[in-house]
This record gives C-alpha cells, structure tokens and sequence, in this order.
C-alpha cells in the first residue's frame, strides 16, 4: 500500500516536472505530445469535457494575457472592448459571470459583479490551465453554468537555479518586461516571477464617427484620429515557495499581486473639449494562499486557505472652467475574500474512490461614489460540501456520481447533482464516449442584491440543468499523433439575472430571462515530426445558440427566441506552428460570424457587427551559447491589416508588431 | 511529408485571407420624402458608449416612417447618446451628450450641415435669437452660449458655487420668459435658475422639490415643473415627487400636487394651445392647466400588469397643431423601440417602430 502512494506521488511529481520542463524548453522546439489515454479515459473525470491548454500554446502566447489565449485557442469566447481593455467571458453562450475562474483553487470571479476581466491576467503567471466545459465545473464549485477556467502554478522538483527574462517592444509604445527565477532542490523549491507591461496603445485610424465639411467640395471627411486616452499599465509579482519536508507532505505558499492603470477611450463621436471626459481606472489586486496536502497510504488529505482582496477606482473628470478638472464620478471599491477548503481522497474497496471537500468563504464588498455619495457595504458567507464518488467497470466504462451543496448566509440552496460516464467504442482504442447530465445554480453577485440605486435583494439563484455528450478520440501513427473531440451539449438556464430599465428610470436586475443554449464544439489536434522537422496544427469550432426565451410580456416579441447579444453562432481558431532547427514559424487564425448588438437581432448596418477574420504570424529562432539559450521572435498581429471592431464603432488597431528577445538560462 | 506541411499552410493561408467588410457600412442612399410638410423627428437615444443614437422621421400625413435617416443619409453615426432635438427656421439641431457635440441637418433632405463642438454634457439648445443660443450641461456648471450661424461656442454662463459635491446646478430643460430664461438643476439638485438673456447672467433662482426633471411654460405664464423625488440611497435625499406650479412673475409656488414616493414621473409636455399638461407616470396623465383636480390618466401602459418586471413608456410629445399624443416605447433598451400615436380624444392611430431608447420628439 505504502509502495502504491508513494508510486501515486512520484507519478504526480514526475507529471508536474514534465509540465514545468515542457514550459521552460518548449519554446522553439515542439514537445513530445503529452495527452495519453489515460488523460482521455479517467474515472476521476468521467463524462467530464475538461481540456488542458497546451504549453506549446502557453509559450506561444506568453506575452499576451489570458483574454487573448482564450479567444484564440479555446471555445470560450471573449468579448473585448479594444487592445488591453476590459475583456469578458461568453461559455457556451452564457453570461460573464457564468464562467468560474480560479487561480490555484482559489476563485478569482469578483464578489461585486462575480465576473473576471481577462485582461488583466497575463500569461506570464501561468503555468497549467485547464477548461471546464459546462458541468465539469461542480468538481471544483458551483456557479459555472458555462463552465470554468483553472489556472495553477506547479513546482519543478528537480536540482536548478534557472530563470529567463523577456522583453518586449511592440507598435504603439508597446514594451512588456518579464524576469522570472528559480532554485530549489527535491525539498525546496522557490519560484519568482516580475512583469511589466505598458502600452500608449496611440494606434491611428479613420474617424467614422466624425466628419468636417470640405469647404470647397461639401463632401464629408472622416478625419484620422488617434486612439488618445486608451493607454494601460500593469506590474505584477507572483511569488512562490513549495516544501516538501517528507514523502508524503507538500507545503505551498503563493502570493500574486498586480496593480494596474488605464485609461479608457472616450466614444469616437466625441468632439467635446479634450480635457473633459476623461475616464481612468486602476486597480490593486492581492491573492495570497496557503496548502497542504498529505498523501496517506489511499488517500490524499488537502488543505487551503486564502485570502484576497481588490481595490478599484474608476473616475470621471471634466475640466470645469476657473476651476481645474473636477471628478463627476469618483467610485472607490474594496473587496476581500478570506476562503478556507479541505478537500479528502480515499481510495475504497472495490475500485471506488471517494472525494469529499468542505470551502467555506468571507467575502465583504464595499463601494461608494465620492462625488454622489452612493454605495453599499455589504458581507456573505458560502460553504459548500461536496461528495464524488467514481469507479471504473471492467476496463470500458467509467462512472462518476457528484453532489454539491452550497449553503449561502444561512440559507441552503437546491442540490446540485452530476451523473457521467465515460464508455470505451472499442476495446484497446482510445475512442471513448462520454455523456453528462446535471444540474447547476448560481448566487447572484452582490451587485445583483445591493447596487445603488437598482440592487434587488430578492432576487433568486440562477438555475441551470444540462446534459451533454461526445466522442473523444486519440492515435498515432507514422510518429503523428492525432486528438479530435466533438461535445454536444444543451443546457437550459432559467432565473437568469439581467438589468432591465424599471419604470423608475434606473436599471434593475431580474430574474426574467431564460436562455437556451445548445451547441457542439469540435476540437483537433495533430503534432509530429519529421527528422529535425517539428509541426502542430491545433484547430477547433464552435456552434454556439444561446436564445433568449425569456417572459415575453415584459420583452415584446421582438427578442424573443433571439440570439443573445455579441454572441456568434459560430466561431473557428487554427493554430499552426513549424519549427526546423532552431528557426520556427507559427500562424494564428481567427474567426467569428457576426454577432447581434440589439436583443432582437437587428441587421440594419449600424447595430450589427460584420463577420470578423483575424490572422496573426510569428516567426522566431534560437541559440544556445554556452549555458545561455538566447532567443527573438517576430509577431505580427492583423497581417492582412484588417479594419475591424469587436464592439460598436470602437476602431481596432491594424498591422502591428511585437518583438521579443529572450534570456534562459 | 515536408512538402505536404508547408501546401497544407499555403491552403490554409488561402482560405483564411477573406477580408471583413468595413467599407460597406459607410454607404450612403438619399432617404428623404420628396415632399412633406408636416411630420416629427424621433431622437433615439441609444446606448451609452455605443455611439448608436439615431434619429427617426415620420410623416404624420402619410404615416410613413424613416428610420436612422441622419446615418444612412450621410454615412455618418449621429453619435453617442442623444438627448433632444430643436428646429430653426430649416436646419434642426441634436444635442449628442456623451458626443459633447451638437449636429446640425437639414430638415428637408436630412443632409449634414455642421457642427457645434467644444460641449462637455449638453442636454438641450434653446433659441435667444439667430445669432444666440443656449445650451444646457450637466456636467460643466454652466450654460454653453452658441451662435447657430457662425457653429460657434462664443461663451458661458457661470453656474459654479464651490458648495459640495450637489447643487453644482446640472442644467435641463430651458424655457422663455420675455427676455428671461428658466432652466431646472436636475440631478443631485433642487433648484430653479432665472437668466438674463441681456447680459447671460443668473439674476434669481428658487429652491424646489427634489430633483427636478421637466419644466414648461403654460399659456398664463404658470411654470409647471416635475421633480422626480430622488431614490432610495439618493445622498440628497429621497422623497415623493411633486408637479409644481409656479408664478413665473413672482417665483412663488402656487400649487402642489404630490405623487406617491417611489414615483418616478417624466416627460412633462404641453399641447400646441398650452392649456393643457401631459406626463408619464407609468400611464400616460393628463392635466387642464386651470384644473384644480388631479391629473387624470389618458393613456393606460400596458405595462401595469408586470409592473414588478419593470418597463415603461420612456418618452412623450404632443403635436402643437392637432395635439396628437405620441408616446415612446423603449422595450428592453437594447432593440428599436416602438412609438404610439393617439388622437387628442386617446384614440390609437398608429404604431410604428424607431431607433433604440426613443427619448424625444420635435415636430416639425
């Protein structure tokens, strides 16, 4: 039994150093493809669409932030408001705040609007991230009835003292610092990591927003103008330390803190005076966990706390004559969490293994408008237990049972419940069919109970049910390895949350909306090489109908059966990659049909958003000297220098360029 | 195998080069009715940041309504948020708020005929003469002094006290008074402000109820105004709204009619004889100027049976020559919205859908 932990530890090790190695050394040479059918077909997951983000993809994107990663290499898709500005979260089809984020098991969704900006996570910080598709979300928390995104930080536990620093200088005033150390041995590991990055982001474009009169002519001019205030500022700090005082003990420590700044760009129309209208936000974020995990002879024993806190300001300035720039709207708010779990492993007889995690979690909000003198302060307390059972039958079936059940400032909320299977097509081949049916809900956000003015604190959870069901499948041949998956899925979400304009003049959340949302999603993949010739290809598709059938006699009919807005029906992303020798060439391309800015699906050209195409290059080489690995790498975004928005008449940057050179040792 | 990587990239390389399609968007058609002499402009707020306001027109003759006609006659957005819209002579004037701008079309053809800019949050214009106009802001503590002929700002009006951060006088609505002008401080106020228009400066001003929205002038110089009474949170206070009238000579109140608190009325309006008042308080309400009773409701939302799901009429106008009511609908916000068109006696005539947030009317 002994023999079999510690066989359970080594491999856990081993697996995680793999990772890590596959981060560091990835770069410019395409790894050894690391899915297994093991990965594919594990009772822990059954029935479960989960997908781990490559590290070639991590390495590729490193510079960028998880905004970008997502749109680009996932079906999530992500609704930005323009280069390094706020970017949301759309799985599956559903809202911002239906996609649970976690940061070593820690959720990171705001207690305020329970939703994350992915802008402000950079891909510096991470090194594995995973995917839950839909229901696969109630093994870590309830809530994500689009699903969630995990981001984790693991120790290498090998002998070494390495580390790599990173610049990059980009169109616009574009620079990006990165310096990231390590050291430790089998017992200690200690991980640092700095970033910077900042961006003027004073891209020029054609002003459709504004036109003059040619004096001579009479026809209008659309003047060039210059994307002012939109600039963006970030530095960060992620530091870790993990402990391993004996075989069975892990120790971790990690503390991420960020601060950034922006400014936010005023409507293109604007032609008011330059120094009114100015609008800032910044923000100071600090996550700080702790844990211990303990691996008895069958069973593994965590424990976790954290706390996190995060402060924003957002301001509005007018210059006022005789009297300097006076803030209109001044909102400072601060929101801390302190969350404890402790989650347990047993293996039991008969091949049944048991999971049981209690989290319970503090968070308080507090907001307030300096200038208007409005705001709240407000605390809740969740706990939420959770029981997984899963077995494998035979060597073709697998089964997992979960339950969930949260119970929010004393009041207890429905059960949430799971059922999947993974069924093995063909003996000895890795083509599984996994199927999943469940049930979900989500606390509405403290905004949703107590925003000034509109907050509803009667409002209900939102409530999911969904099923859904595909085929996974893994081979090589001829030193290719192949993955393709196709997921069907179908979840109805009822009491959903949206602010509607009350008759009061202000807005309101309710529970009004249904939403239906089905779809499939179709991921493949395929790596290998050739002698000195390495290449990948990872593409996937996405249908996505999320339509709104919600009570039509507050609506009219016109939204009724409708898509939801800036969600497209279909969406693509292919990334390729070559590398020969140490020279590589990597190619991302993306696609979404058009998307829909009015609840009633207007067409008419000015509410609607045209069929988006994006291509990206990059090329790189690299060179060892020595003990040092030094390489540079090209990237050009929007090669076809494309005019487009993501979101009404907000102008995107064409043609521009990053370049990076790297330090390793 | 290598040769067969790098045509599998030229391939796709191939299919992934088809272009999006930005220039469509700006093409511009002639839209306008040949010949109509009488009708009404429909000014579609839009959303906030969304830079998709709109303008509508309908022709009460023929029933016909053009929709987005400032756009697609000119190929240009109207901008972001616009609030009113005012004619002179044959040019109309919209106030784009969160554009600080205001564009000027012909009432005609629709055509663009220039800009006022330099705004910071106009809300509405209002005539002095053809040389002078005013322009009310929320945000810049002041009254923007225009002239329409030359599309100039050539001053201010100075509403600044250094108080706190309320009663900094937002301006709304602006009404004549000979040669003196009204304008109510709305948001986060409660004050009446009387200027000049000789000299542009504040000579009175009187305290009110809470937040006061709406303001005209009726025929026997009465000046009605609605407050909307706050809300419930509201720094300055939060109470039931009111409908005042006030003696324009005296600023003295002379009567007050109080709504139930949670109330939020809007949309104050005056037929073409100012005899009588309407407004939007859930229903649409109708008052004879020298009633003593209570307004009356005139037309009935159809929004009373879900009234806890929220919605509403959002905005109202009266025909000045056949005192016809329209009355807005802004449904959801984020779709076109639907305007109503009623008789003088409240006999449906017509229903037709405009822009997003239909919020005002100006006959032509």
């Amino acid at each position: 039994m002994k023999r079999k932990a510690a066989l359970i530890l080594l491999i856990l090790t081993l697996a995680a150093g793999a990772r890590a190695q596959g981060i560091r050394d990835s770069v410019f040479t395409v790894p050894v493809v690391k899915v297994t059918a093991g990965d594919m077909f594990r009772p822990a997951s059954a029935g479960m669409k989960e997908s781990r983000v490559d590290s070639i993809i991590i390495n590729e994107k490193i510079s960028s932030s998880l905004s970008d990663l997502l749109s680009e290499n996932s079906s999530i898709f992500i609704k930005s408001h323009g280069r390094g500005a706020l970017a949301t979260a759309s799985f599956r089809g559903t809202a911002p705040s239906h996609t649970q984020v976690s940061w070593n098991g820690i959720e990171i969704n705001t207690p305020m609007s329970g939703m994350v900006d992915f802008s402000l996570i950079p891909v510096y910080i991470i090194d594995g991230l995973s995917i839950s598709h839909g229901s696969a979300s109630i093994a870590r928390h309830s809530g994500g009835l689009g699903g969630s995104v995990e981001i984790s930080n693991e120790a290498d536990w090998s002998d070494t003292f390495s580390g790599r620093y990173m610049q990059g200088i980009g169109s616009y005033s574009s620079f990006d610092e990165y310096l990231g150390i390590s050291a430790g041995n089998r017992k200690l590991q200690v991980k640092t990591r700095l970033y910077h990055n900042y961006s003027a982001n004073d891209y020029t474009f054609v002003n459709r927003g504004i036109a003059n009169i040619d004096p001579s002519g009479g026809q209008l001019v659309n003047p060039i103008d210059t994307n002012h205030n939109a600039s963006y500022s970030r530095y960060g700090i992620l530091q870790e330390i993990y402990f391993r005082p004996g075989s069975r003990d892990i120790l971790s420590l990690k503390y991420w803190g960020q601060d950034s700044k922006r400014t936010l760009p005023r409507a293109t129309s604007y032609e008011g005076p330059d120094n009114s209208n100015l609008n800032s936000q910044q923000s100071h974020d600090h996550r700080l966990t702790a844990s211990w995990e303990h691996y008895g002879d069958s069973s593994r024993l965590q424990l976790r706390t954290a706390y996190t806190a995060k402060d924003l300001d957002y301001v509005l300035k007018n210059n006022i004559y005789g009297a300097g720039l006076i803030p209109v709207i001044y909102s400072q708010s601060s929101q801390s969490g302190f969350i404890n779990k402790v989650s347990y492993r047993l293996n039991m007889k008969h091949g049944i293994k048991l999971e049981a995690g209690l989290d319970a979690g503090f968070y308080n909000v507090s907001t307030r408008d300096t200038v208007s003198g409005t705001g709240y302060e407000q605390s809740r307390f969740e706990l939420s237990s959770f029981v997984g059972l899963h077995r494998q039958f035979a060597d073709r079936l697998n089964i997992r049972v979960m339950m969930r059940q949260d119970l929010s400032d004393g009041q207890l909320l429905p059960l949430i419940p799971y059922l999947g299977f993974d069924y093995r097509l063909l003996r000895g081949h890795d083509l599984v069919l996994k199927a999943n049916i469940a049930r979900n809900y989500r606390q509405p956000s403290l905004n949703d109970l107590y925003w000034e003015p509109g907050g509803n604190p009667g409002l209900e959870p939102e409530k999911g049910v969904s099923a859904e069901a595909g085929l996974e499948f893994s081979g090589s041949a001829a030193g290719q390895k192949i993955r393709a998956e196709l997921t069907f899925y179908r979840s109805d979400i009822s009491n959903w949350i949206i602010w509607v304009p009350s008759y009061k003049g202000y807005w309101e959340p309710r529970n009004i909306e249904r939403v239906l949302s089905q779809g499939l999603e179709l991921n493949a993949s395929l790596e290998g090489s050739a002698g000195r010739l390495g290449y990948s290809i990872n593409a996937g598709y996405a249908y996505t109908s999320s339509v709104n059938y919600g009570d039509t006699g507050v609506w009219g009919d016109e939204s009724y059966g409708k898509q939801l807005v800036y969600v497209p029906l279909h969406s693509a992303n292919v990334m390729a990659r070559i590398s020969y020798g140490g020279f590589s060439l990597g190619w991302q391309y993306n696609y979404y049909s058009e998307r829909f800015t009015t609840s009633s699906n207007d067409i008419s050209r000015r509410d609607w958003l045209y069929p988006y195409f994006m291509n990206d290059l990059s090329a790189g080489m690299e060179k060892e000297i020595k003990d040092l690995v030094l390489s540079v790498e090209l990237k050009v975004y929007n090669i076809f220098n494309e005019t487009y928005h993501s979101i009404l008449y907000r102008p995107m940057p064409g043609r521009n360029y990053m370049l990076i050179l790297m330090i390793k040792f | 195998m290598r040769s067969g990587i790098i045509y599998g990239f030229v391939l796709l390389s191939i299919i992934a080069s088809s272009c999006m399609k930005d220039d469509e968007l700006w093409q511009r058609a002639e839209v306008a009715p040949a010949d109509s002499p009488s009708g009404v402009f429909i000014v579609n707020e839009g959303n906030f940041m969304y830079n998709n306001a709109s303008l509508s027109y309908y022709d009460t003759e023929t029933n016909e309504v053009y929709n987005d006609i400032f756009f697609t006659t000119n190929g240009l957005p109207l901008g972001d948020v616009a609030i009113s819209m005012s004619i002179r002579d044959s040019l109309g004037y919209v106030v784009v708020n969160n554009s600080g701008k205001i564009n000027i079309l012909d009432i005609n053809n629709f055509e663009y005929r220039g800009k006022i800019t330099g705004l910071t949050s106009p809300r509405y214009i209002h005539f002095i003469n053809d040389t002078k106009a005013y322009v009310s802001d929320l945000y810049a503590q002041a009254i923007s002094i225009i002239n329409p002929a030359l599309m100039e700002l050539t001053g201010s009006i100075d509403l600044r006290n250094n108080a706190s951060p309320y009663n900094q006088h937002p301006t709304e609505q602006m009404v004549e008074y000979g040669s003196y002008v009204f304008t109510n401080c709305w948001s986060f106020d409660n004050k009446i402000m009387l200027i000049d228009t000789y000299d542009d400066s504040v000579v009175d001003s009187m305290e009110v109820y809470l937040q006061p929205r709406s303001m005209v002038m009726d025929r026997y110089n009465s000046l009605w105004v609605l407050t909307d009474g706050g809300y419930e949170g509201n720094p300055l206070g939060y109470e039931a709204p009111a409908l005042m009238r006030i003696d324009a000579a005296t600023m003295s109140t002379e009567m007050v009619w109080r709504f139930d608190k949670g109330d939020w009325p809007s949309g104050l309006e005056l037929n073409g004889r100012r005899d009588t008042l309407y407004f939007i308080n859930g229903d649409v309400y109708r008052h004879a100027v020298l009633s003593e009773s209570a307004p009356e409701v005139f037309i009935e939302s159809p929004y009373n049976d879900s009234a806890a799901a929220g919605g509403g009429f959002y905005g109202l106008g009266v025909d000045p020559y056949s005192s016809e009511v329209y009355v807005a609908d802004a449904i959801d916000n984020v779709q076109p919205g639907v305007v109503y068109r009623y008789s003088h006696a409240a006999v449906p005539v017509d229903t037709f859908r405009v822009g997003i947030m239909p919020g005002s009317f100006c006959f032509k």
